[in-house]
């Protein structure tokens, strides 16, 4: 249960219309095919949902964050590879505004406001948990930076029109060697490798990104050089909330599928959903439901109130990644065999819905960024 | 160019809609929307605008939630809107409607300062679906019009629009002021974007009153009596059948059709 005003249930209720209408059917076909849903994604960014977060100052709606996580949770409802791409692209803004860098963040803002895309680029093949460990390089020549090396699984990498990108521009220093870039789409040296086949959320574009004697402007660096990985961490413990919400919304569609079929579903004489077994079943499903998302709201309405939200965001999309996959293991054993089956959607939920343990941080990770908060230093 | 869209809000035409136990479609809870011809209405106007110029004023009559109606026209390319209050117009059949609607297109005329060159209306309401209003209100204002259309543009100084008829399409043209009614065109009403549906919000609706309209008290009396309501009767279960081979099965469905006197 969202607590939204007359304005934030006005747009609830146009993106889940649009939601309905263009999103949840679409995307059964494109998670076959695993091709880019053109016209889904055009007239989702001609409808601004690329840039909902994108705050009133640089020409965005300036809605708040829980206004945006109901909206969020719409999107990840209907398809949570359409959620994916969404939320990364409002996302690659966050290092632009830490950076404190207002010309790069209105560009892309701009850019967002007209339906185009984002990619933030960490990780790489020696360098998923281990972020720091980038081996990509940034050396500084005659008043350009050229960037070599390689990242991986980048969403939005194939069709993003700038990218984040974190690179060395001092091994010697380790994380305080790491710094930020922007990079524009079709910067000569700028090239987009692979494209993974993935298990779900195959409606988002998932890439590697090459760098090969990529030459920018020096003004393209992002706060200062040495400020990548602290810039990047941050910008992850704000955006991981909001994937604690998408992992709702994904948990949310199973409740959802599993209660219309436990309904309509007869045996022994009447409804599944007459027994107590599966009464109960729905009965924790929606408690783990609620429950990560309140938190997700929680960990947002601390970055509303200005106080710490670290440890919080940890929590939020650690649970919400965690139950996500619980519920949909729950939601295929309620439709039984018919669960398993591709003919109805929720096979699909499971697939979706484990993405959640794994991006922006594995929730082993999480893990360790809860109990160092718990225990501290010792 | 000024174009006045007329919008009815109406229950949610996707929702299969009973009657209570007074006998009165049980419409409570059911989401109130703007009537989908309406809505293609909008959208054609909106079109037509954007490919000369203009501006759209929207229109309905109604209750004080009906203004959620108009605000969502406000997103999708209208930027004005009145709302005529529906009290003490009393219960309204489509021929006071026509009337009612003449009287606020000439006070819209006055408020804004300008006459309207055309006005659309949907073909019908998807609750009353009389068909009749557009019509009426045409004749109430002693302008030309056409209805059942898919498709606008400007010609010559005046409009050509296409007609749906059961058997194909008219083209007409004519001059202007006119009112046309819109069917279903090839293209479907836009979504809103998040920006225009906030924006919406803050345009102010006018208010119409009763009095504004100068309507005359025996004008407004309706000519239509609603007797009674009955839901449409319940489908039967069908027949099966199921003999053993084609032939008889054939054979069967012939009787069955025979003794209920299909033909
Ligand atoms: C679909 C998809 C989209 C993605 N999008 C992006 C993106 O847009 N941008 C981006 O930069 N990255 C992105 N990623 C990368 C993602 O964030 C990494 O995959 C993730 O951080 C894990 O890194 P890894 O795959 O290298 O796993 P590894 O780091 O190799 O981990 C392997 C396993 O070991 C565990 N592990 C590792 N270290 C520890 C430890 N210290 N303690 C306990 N367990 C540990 C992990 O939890 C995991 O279970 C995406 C990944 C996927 C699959």
């Amino acid at each position: 249960m969202y607590i939204l005003d007359e304005e934030g249930k006005d747009l609830l209720s146009t993106v889940k219309e649009f939601c309905e209408k263009e999103v949840k059917e679409q995307c059964k076909e494109y998670d076959v095919s695993g091709e880019w849903a053109e016209e889904m994604y055009q007239k989702a960014g001609e409808m601004g949902l690329n840039a909902i977060e994108v705050p009133e100052e640089y020409g965005g709606i300036g809605i708040s964050r829980t206004t945006y996580a109901a909206l969020y949770e719409e999107m990840a409802k209907a398809d949570a590879g359409f959620f994916t791409t969404m939320a990364v692209t409002n996302l690659t803004l966050k290092p632009l505004i830490i950076g404190k860098r207002d010309d790069l963040a209105q560009k892309a803002a701009d850019i967002l406001i007209n339906g185009g895309y984002g990619a933030f680029c960490l990780t790489e093949p020696m360098a998923g948990s281990d972020a720091s460990n980038n081996k990509t390089t940034a050396i500084k020549k005659d008043g350009k930076y050229v960037l070599n090396g390689r990242k991986c699984f980048i969403t939005n990498g194939g069709i993003a029109d700038f990218y984040i990108v974190t690179a060395m521009t001092d091994k010697e220093k380790g994380v305080k060697g790491m710094s930020a870039f922007y990079v524009e789409k079709g910067t000569p040296g700028l090239s987009v490798g692979n494209e993974e086949n993935k298990m779900g959320i195959r409606t988002s574009n998932t890439t590697d990104v090459v760098f090969e004697d990529m030459e920018i402007p020096e003004d393209c660096l992002i706060g200062k050089e040495g400020d990548g990985f602290k810039i990047a961490m941050q910008t992850l413990d704000m955006a991981r909330a909001v994937m604690g919400i998408g992992a709702v919304g994904v948990a949310q569609r199973c409740i959802d599928e599993a209660v219309a079929y436990s309904k309509q579903r007869v045996t022994f004489g009447q409804p599944i959903g007459k027994f107590q077994a599966i009464q109960f079943m729905l009965a924790d499903m929606e408690i783990k439901t609620e429950t990560a998302r309140q938190m997700s709201l929680h960990a947002l309405k601390l970055q509303d109130e200005g106080l710490p939200y670290a440890k919080e965001s940890a929590i939020a999309k650690c649970y919400a990644g965690d139950i996500a996959v619980e519920v949909a293991l729950d939601a295929i054993q309620i439709l039984g065999g018919y669960g398993y089956s591709r003919e109805y959607p929720v096979e699909k939920l499971l697939r979706d819905a484990k993405i959640f343990q794994i991006y922006e941080g594995t929730n082993q990770i999480q893990r360790t960024v809860i109990s160092r908060a718990v225990m501290g230093k010792f | 160019m000024e174009i006045l869209v007329c919008v009815k809000q109406v229950p949610d035409d996707s929702v299969k809609i009973g009657l209570n136990s007074s006998g009165k479609p049980a419409v409570d809870g059911v989401t109130m929307v703007a009537n989908a011809f309406d809505t293609y209405a909008l959208e054609m106007a909106t079109r037509l605008k954007e490919a000369n110029e203009g501006t759209i004023t929207v229109v309905a009559i109604g209750p004080e939630k009906a203004k959620d109606a108009l605000k969502s026209c406000l997103a999708v390319g209208a930027s004005k809107a009145y709302i005529v209050n529906e009290d003490g117009l009393g219960d309204m059949d489509s021929l006071t409607t026509g009337y009612t609607l003449s009287k606020a297109v000439a006070k819209i005329e006055e408020l804004n300062g300008a006459k309207f060159d055309i006005i659309f209306c949907g073909k019908e309401t998807t609750d009353c679906t009389t068909g009749m209003v557009g019509a009426q209100l045409a004749e109430r204002l002693g302008i030309g019009c056409v209805t059942g259309i898919v498709d606008i543009e400007l010609k010559d100084g005046g409009i050509s629009v296409k007609q749906e008829t059961e058997e194909g399409y008219n083209v007409v043209e004519t001059s202007l002021p006119a009112v046309v009614t819109v069917n279903k065109p090839a293209y479907d009403p836009r979504y809103p974007t998040m920006k225009s549906k906030m924006a919406a919000r803050k345009i102010p609706i006018g208010e119409i009153s009763k009095a504004d309209l100068g309507v005359e008290d025996d004008k407004i009396v309706p000519s239509v009596k609603v007797i009674s309501l009955s839901e449409p009767p319940k489908k039967q279960a069908g027949v099966k059948i199921n003999e053993k081979t084609f032939e008889d099965t054939m054979a069967k469905a012939m009787e069955i059709l025979k003794d209920a006197k299909v033909f």
